[in-house]
């Protein structure tokens, strides 16, 4: 496979805009199809954790193999001015050099689960632009982030030393939250302890039958971005990971996930349009009145006839 | 209902801001990127010691709607003319280039000549220089 090249990648860094600057009744009118195999890698966890520079070990990594490699990472709008800092590529320098990766800041705009705006349409793009690879970097809010389960193949949940307290007070939810656990700086001191601490949390939530459900056992990868060895061994996990979901029957109740998702984010983001246009008047109803006026206008406006927003008109109200 | 912040006149707008060439000034950039975002943009700022070519690779793979160079060491006439001909290499030589930093009055007319679009520097207010950015963006 070749290297992204020249016109090519302008036209899909356009595509790509344009796909995130899409109102809902745009995304809907442009209904497209994935036609791409690519394989995604979600990365969340909370902030300083190491993600972004572990993407670029990883990314350096897996370059040794076939294939074009893109990255996109997420960074928060400020709720205030609706700007964003995007800084996540700062750790992937080297990288932007290798004409056989791509990679992309996006600002979480509306959304609030970690993803940004019309996602699964970027995903398409970048799957259709024929990516063999794609790792995609969440926020990073401080807690975990599920959404992102949905829309990628293999989920990393990166933590650093200190995560202790963390571990521990969302015992219950951990298993469901990653495929991979990757203690991080594990050149720090405290890491070795963390590892314990998330082995001990897993193999309570394992022996209580309470697993996965699907018969993955999530590893446990103590990773310095310093040491490519522990770098190729997350790379394994990813691949053992990833011949796994291979081998199973259930492609489909994926891809149902994956569009219940998809349909979720659009429905949410067209109630904060409604939202957006609702007479202030309205807002001094009952609450009863109030609600059974959004309710109306989403299902008597269908986005396309209706007003859609200015793409680029983001308000307070709607993020 | 709509209360769109109005000091976001850069609302939707990308913008990369970079630090070509050698000097380690990153105070005004850091700056910069900050008023942009509190403006309203997606900012990405690049860091220290960037290539124009890994300045405009990176204009062209994110898209951006403007280039920001912020050169401190006295070569902003190097700079600015690399940066172009490595935009219009990779043919994004309609990205427009905006310049700030230490730049003496008299190299303006060359600046601009070699396809700047704008120039500040630290006497401007830090409103006009969003303002003007916005306007000349619009
Ligand atoms: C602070 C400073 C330093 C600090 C830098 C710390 C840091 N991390 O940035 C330190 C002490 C490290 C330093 C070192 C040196 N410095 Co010094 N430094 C300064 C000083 C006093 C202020 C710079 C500053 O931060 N200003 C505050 C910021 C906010 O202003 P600004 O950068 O101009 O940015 C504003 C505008 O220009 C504009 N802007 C800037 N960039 C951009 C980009 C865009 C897109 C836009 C729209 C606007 C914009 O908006 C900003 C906000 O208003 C200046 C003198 C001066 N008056 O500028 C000398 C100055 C820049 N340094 C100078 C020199 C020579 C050096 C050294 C070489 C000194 C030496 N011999 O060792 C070293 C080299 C360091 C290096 N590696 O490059 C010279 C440069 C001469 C030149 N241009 O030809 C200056 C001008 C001093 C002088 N008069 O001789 N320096
Ligand atoms: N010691 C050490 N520092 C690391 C490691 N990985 C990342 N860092 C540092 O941790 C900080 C945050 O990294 P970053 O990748 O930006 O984290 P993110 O916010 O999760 O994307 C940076 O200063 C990195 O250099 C590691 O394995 N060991
Ligand atoms: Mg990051």
């Amino acid at each position: 496979m070749t290297a992204v090249t020249g016109k090519q990648r302008r036209s899909m860094a356009r595509a790509l805009s344009r796909a995130a600057d899409a109102s809902v009744a745009e995304v809907l009118a442009s209904a497209r199809g994935s036609m791409g195999v690519c394989r995604w890698i979600g990365v969340t966890g909370p902030p300083g954790a190491g993600k972004s520079s572990l993407i670029a070990a990883l990314a350096r990594h897996r370059l040794g193999r076939d294939g074009n490699i893109a990255i996109l990472a997420v960074d928060p709008t400020s709720p205030v001015s609706g700007g964003a800092i995007l800084g996540d590529r700062i750790r992937m320098e080297d990288l932007a050099h290798n004409p056989r990766v791509y990679i992309r800041s996006l600002a979480s705009r509306t959304s609030h689960d970690g993803l940004a705006d019309n996602l699964p349409d970027i995903l398409e793009i970048v799957e259709n632009a024929g990516f063999a690879e794609a790792i995609l970097e969440t926020v990073g809010v401080g807690q975990v982030e599920y959404a992102v389960r949905h829309v990628v193949d293999t989920t990393l949940l990166v933590l650093m030393p200190g995560a202790g307290d963390q571990i521990q007070a969302m015992k219950s939810g951990i298993l469901e939250t990653a495929d991979i656990f990757v203690v991080n700086k594990a050149d720090q001191p405290g890491a070795r302890q963390l590892a314990v601490v998330l082995a001990s949390v897993l193999k309570l939530k394992a022996s209580d039958g309470q697993g996965t459900g699907d018969g993955w056992l999530p590893p446990i990868v103590s990773t310095s971005v310093q040491d490519p060895a522990s770098v190729a061994a997350l790379a394994e996990a990813i691949d053992r990971h990833q011949a796994w979901l291979a081998g199973r029957q259930d492609v489909g109740k994926r891809l149902e996930k994956r569009r219940a998702q998809h349909v979720e984010s659009l429905v949410v983001r067209r109630v904060a349009e409604v939202l957006d246009q609702l007479p202030v008047e309205l807002l001094h109803a009952p609450l009863a009145s109030l609600y059974e006026a959004v309710v109306g206008r989403l299902t008597e406006s269908a986005p396309s006839s209706g007003v859609a927003r200015e793409p680029k008109e983001r308000t307070i109200l709607s993020r | 209902m709509t209360e769109t912040s109005e000091a976001a006149v850069l609302r939707g707008k990308r913008i990369l801001i970079a630090k070509p060439g050698l000097d380690g000034h990153d105070v005004g950039a850091k700056v910069i990127a900050l008023a942009l975002r509190d403006a309203g943009a997606e900012v990405i700022y690049t860091g220290l010691r960037k290539t124009p070519d890994y300045i405009a690779r990176i204009a062209v793979d994110e898209d951006v709607d403007a280039v920001g160079l912020s050169v401190l060491s006295g070569s902003h006439r190097d700079l600015v003319k690399q940066t172009r001909a490595s935009l219009e290499a990779i043919e994004a030589g309609d990205i427009p280039i905006f310049l700030g930093g230490t730049i003496p009055a008299e190299d303006w007319p060359d600046l601009y000549a070699l396809g700047v679009q704008r120039i500040y520097t630290s006497e401007m207010p830090l409103a006009d220089v969003i303002a003007s950015i916005a306007e000349t963006l619009k």
